[in-house]
């Protein structure tokens, strides 16, 4: 059975021997919109070590892998300037170490998870609730103004973006997790 | 991440070879690496119009035949469609087009002429030269 994971675009290179994988990967990219997410689809062993390296050297995210049926399912998010650029503004912030004690501690804690549901299929904080960042306009009648709320991404970035959004809209005690998931050291879950 | 740049001299003969070329250069290009293919004597076959005839596996190689059709290993023409499509510069060298007594009619479209000076110009800059 294939897990359900959402993306923006699936590329098949099933039976395609390297440097295809790369070669198809590289051009879908170009065509996707910075933040959405690629799945790649290979048959190729080499591709497992070959995507992970043309993600580091392209700045890409390589979100991970599940291999199933004898077909990896790579999926990458593709890279923006503004979150490499890590910039900040939203004054609420929580340092993770701060959440994980917080989590340790027991009591109610809302963490709200705004990367793309693949990046939250593959680890994210237990409990966190998954809704990314471009669905929350639709989705914020799930969320109650004032409750509070920790919210994460990978590199603080969206998360700073989401937080100041929550602000206008009269969420009160949102905070901003930073820097968020790339620097987790918490316990993670993820999908099986 | 940019202006990597990769140079690679082509001066043997075999279908070997041009796996080795192009699959190195197609793989450079796919990581924004800037790439240019400097072909010189039997590496020349590899941009030949006729380059499907010429390439042949070595004859202890022959067994690996079925392998590359079982591994649905890309043809060498898809490969330099790529090449091109991805901006991988294919120098041609003079010296030898001349002296095997070929012309540029002979090549593929999208190739260069040059000399020695042509390539090393642009190999100054890499990071990465390899020779096959």
């Amino acid at each position: 059975m294939t897990t359900m994971i959402q993306t923006n675009r699936v590329v098949n290179c099933e039976g395609l021997a390297c440097p295809m994988p790369v070669v198809k990967t590289k051009k879908a990219m170009e065509e996707i919109q910075s933040g959405e997410v690629l799945e790649v689809r290979a048959t190729d062993k080499g591709s497992v070590a070959d995507l992970q390296s043309w993600a580091n050297r392209t700045g890409h995210q390589y979100i991970g892998l599940r291999e199933e049926n004898g077909v990896f399912r790579h999926f990458l998010r593709k890279a923006s300037e503004q979150e490499t650029k890590c910039e900040t503004t939203y004054p609420h912030v929580v340092r993770n170490d701060e959440l994980v004690e917080k989590l340790a501690s027991g009591g109610k804690i809302n963490v709200l998870d705004v990367r793309e549901p693949a990046e939250y299929s593959f680890a994210r904080i237990p409990g966190a609730v998954s809704i990314p960042i471009g669905e929350l306009e639709e989705r914020l009648g799930q969320l109650k103004q004032d409750q509070e709320y920790y919210v994460v991404c990978r590199t603080g970035t969206r998360s700073d973006m989401a937080c100041q959004w929550l602000a206008e809209r009269g969420f009160s005690k949102v905070k901003n997790v930073v820097p968020g998931m790339s620097g987790w050291q918490g316990a993670t879950e993820r999908d099986e | 991440m940019a202006n990597k740049r990769v140079a690679i001299i082509a001066s043997s003969a075999g279908l070997e070879t041009a796996y080795k070329v192009l699959n190195i250069a197609t793989a450079a290009a796919a990581m924004d690496a800037e790439v240019g293919i400097f072909f010189t004597f039997e590496g020349l076959s590899i941009i030949h119009k006729n380059s499907e005839n010429m390439l042949q596996l070595k004859p202890e190689n022959a067994g690996l035949a079925e392998g590359f059709q079982k591994a649905n290993v890309p043809a060498i023409g898809q490969l330099l469609e790529i090449a091109k499509e991805s901006g991988v510069r294919m120098i041609a060298c003079q010296m030898t087009v001349d002296v095997m007594g070929l012309t540029k009619d002979d090549f593929i479209d999208g190739i260069e002429l040059g000399g020695a000076a042509a390539f090393l110009d642009f190999s100054f800059d890499a990071q990465v030269t390899l020779n096959f």
